[in-house]
């Protein structure tokens, strides 16, 4: 691909080209025919071998201020050009800069410049137009999950409150309360489903905007305790061979990893190892596995990667979206029938 | 004991005054901001329950009134946006605890229980159960001068349980209450149920009588 204006000089440059090799013979006819009928007009003969010389000197001369002229010509082309491009152009680039640049997610409107060329102008209105609806349809449809989600929360505590209540029935069959407690259990499935979500949102709103300093080693030593009760037979091996500082929302960094550790604590049966490994710039867990997962919908909402997944299935969505915010990078492997979820903090330095 | 519940959804105040009625607690409703005013300034509460979003007004601004009205009621925050923001702006203003909805009964028992037991026996904070004793603020529990020696979740456990005396307590709401968000993610609460077993054998052994109970092997009830 080339250049817009690589283009344009290019055919100038060619054209300019073909009119001066074009206009070497003519400009020869042209004078050799005045220096002839000079000669005759002054009954000036000359021997062969003269003429010859004269012929070869106009030819010469010719060529030699032709291609002076096509480099100036030349020169003055891409001289032009450059001007052309840094002035003329100017609008276009920085609207395309801006463009490139946008991002959905950031939350930040889009300011084009005003400037008097009136197809840059139009240009710009659309371009305007086009990402003005795109946030507005973004905006709602997270207005919508976030007022949805919110919504649902009273329901569900009445509903909570009400199986409760339900539950201290002295009446009561064991078959009975058998199925209260597996409604509980399928509505603290949907409380976390919204609650995720809430959060979900509220991160994309970037809230929690406090930042700290925080031990990624200490946070997984506390999450780790927290944990202890449901290891339930899994042994956890841990590598930690530093701190590792990071700059983040404690809460947020928290969630994080107790996501990510559960999401390995979940897919892994009893008597399995899980492996923790962190340095400077980089944590890794890792469990066994028979076969890779996809990779590309994993960190999708609502993908259930098995079917035996009681998840929220947000909860590496919203590990994602927490690196996203800080410029880590998380990614998913699967070496030596291993599940690897890696966090890279390695931007957060620079 | 009193308790002023300041929730505008008629059907969940109703659910909670149904339970907390059950046990020692008086029951008193303000479904608005204006009604919660009045009685704010009118009344003594051992224990208010909050709700942040209200018709007329914010609980936020309930909050501040208690403050400037010195008043020693305790207050627990019971909001449905589960914010951090609100959390901390709460405790700030002098709310002793926060639960977010959707929660369990027996949890807004026992942190009724909690917040009670804090500030009404600041610093002789002992509960006498049977033979039991339980000192609070030190986490001890003692039967005829012996300290049981239980981990700090059996603890946490035992307090929920006696805050929620003679109810029937589900092994979820145990299990949430335990292991907090995590609860839901897992394939079993068999957990709870350890801890339990665990309680119960300490407690038998040390000599203290068979409070708690186990029911249909779902539910379990300290009974006295």
């Amino acid at each position: 691909m080339n250049k817009l204006l690589n283009t344009s000089l290019k055919r100038f440059t060619i054209y300019a080209g073909i009119v001066l090799a074009g206009s070497i013979p003519v400009y020869y006819l042209a004078i050799s025919g005045l220096w002839q009928y000079e000669l005759d007009e002054h009954h000036i003969i000359l021997t062969a071998e003269a003429g010859r010389e004269d012929t070869y000197i106009i030819l010469g001369a010719i060529t030699l201020l032709t291609v002076f002229f096509f480099a100036l010509i030349l020169g003055g082309f891409v001289w032009l050009n450059r001007r052309i491009s840094t002035q003329l152009w100017q609008p276009f680039y920085q609207t395309l800069e801006q463009v490139k640049a946008f991002d959905l997610n950031s939350n930040a409107t889009v300011e084009f410049q005003s400037g008097n060329i009136i197809e840059f102008e139009e240009l710009n209105s659309s371009i305007n137009k086009l990402l003005a609806s795109n946030i507005a349809t973004f905006r709602q449809q997270k207005e919508f999950t976030e007022n949805a989600s919110h919504e649902l929360q009273t329901p569900l505590s009445i509903v909570q409150s009400k199986l409760d209540l339900l539950l201290q029935d002295g009446d009561l069959s064991a078959s009975q309360s058998q199925i209260i407690e597996q409604t509980n259990y399928a509505l603290s499935r949907v409380s976390r489903i919204n609650k995720n979500l809430l959060l979900l949102s509220k991160i994309e709103n970037n809230q929690f905007m406090e930042q700290q300093q925080i031990s990624v080693a200490e946070s997984i030593t506390e999450i780790m305790d927290l944990l202890a009760d449901l290891l339930e037979g899994r042994t956890i091996k841990s590598v930690i061979n530093s701190e590792c500082i990071v700059k983040g929302n404690r809460m947020l960094v928290e969630i994080m990893l107790t996501n990510l550790l559960m999401n390995s604590l979940r897919h892994t049966k009893k008597g399995v190892t899980i492996f923790i490994s962190l340095t400077d710039a980089k944590l890794v867990i890792a469990n066994p596995g028979t076969y890779p997962l996809d990779s590309l919908r994993l960190f999708k909402r609502f993908t259930a990667a098995s079917d035996q997944t009681p998840g929220s299935g947000l909860g590496l969505s919203i590990v994602k979206e927490i690196c996203r915010r800080y410029g880590w990078e998380v990614t998913y492997n699967f070496i030596d029938y291993r599940h690897e979820f890696a966090v890279n903090f390695h931007s957060s330095f620079e | 004991m009193k308790v002023l519940i300041i929730e505008d959804e008629p059907e969940l105040a109703k659910s909670m005054i149904d339970y907390l009625s059950g046990q020692q607690y008086t029951c008193e409703l303000a479904s608005n901001y204006d009604q919660a005013l009045v009685k704010i300034s009118a009344y003594q509460y051992d224990c208010i329950l909050l709700d942040i979003m209200l018709p007329g007004g914010s609980g936020m601004q309930i909050l501040d009134q208690l403050k400037s009205q010195n008043k020693q009621d305790g207050v627990i925050i019971i909001s449905a946006k589960s914010s951090l923001d609100d959390r901390i702006k709460g405790l700030e203003l002098g709310a002793d605890d926060y639960l977010s909805k959707p929660f369990h009964l027996s949890e807004l028992a026992a942190r009724i229980f909690s917040v009670i037991r804090r500030r009404k026996f600041a610093n002789a904070n002992i509960i006498v159960q049977g033979e039991l004793t339980i000192d609070l603020p030190a986490k001890k529990v003692e039967v005829g001068g012996l300290v049981i020696p239980l981990t700090k979740k059996e603890f946490e456990l035992l307090i929920y349980l006696i805050g929620n005396k003679n109810k029937v307590i589900s092994k979820s709401a145990l299990a949430e209450h335990l292991s907090g968000d995590l609860a839901d993610m897992l394939d079993n609460h068999d957990f709870v149920y350890a801890h339990i077993k665990n309680l119960k054998k300490k407690l038998t052994e040390a000599g203290s009588g068979s409070y708690l109970k186990t029911l249909y092997g779902n539910g379990y009830k300290w009974e006295v």
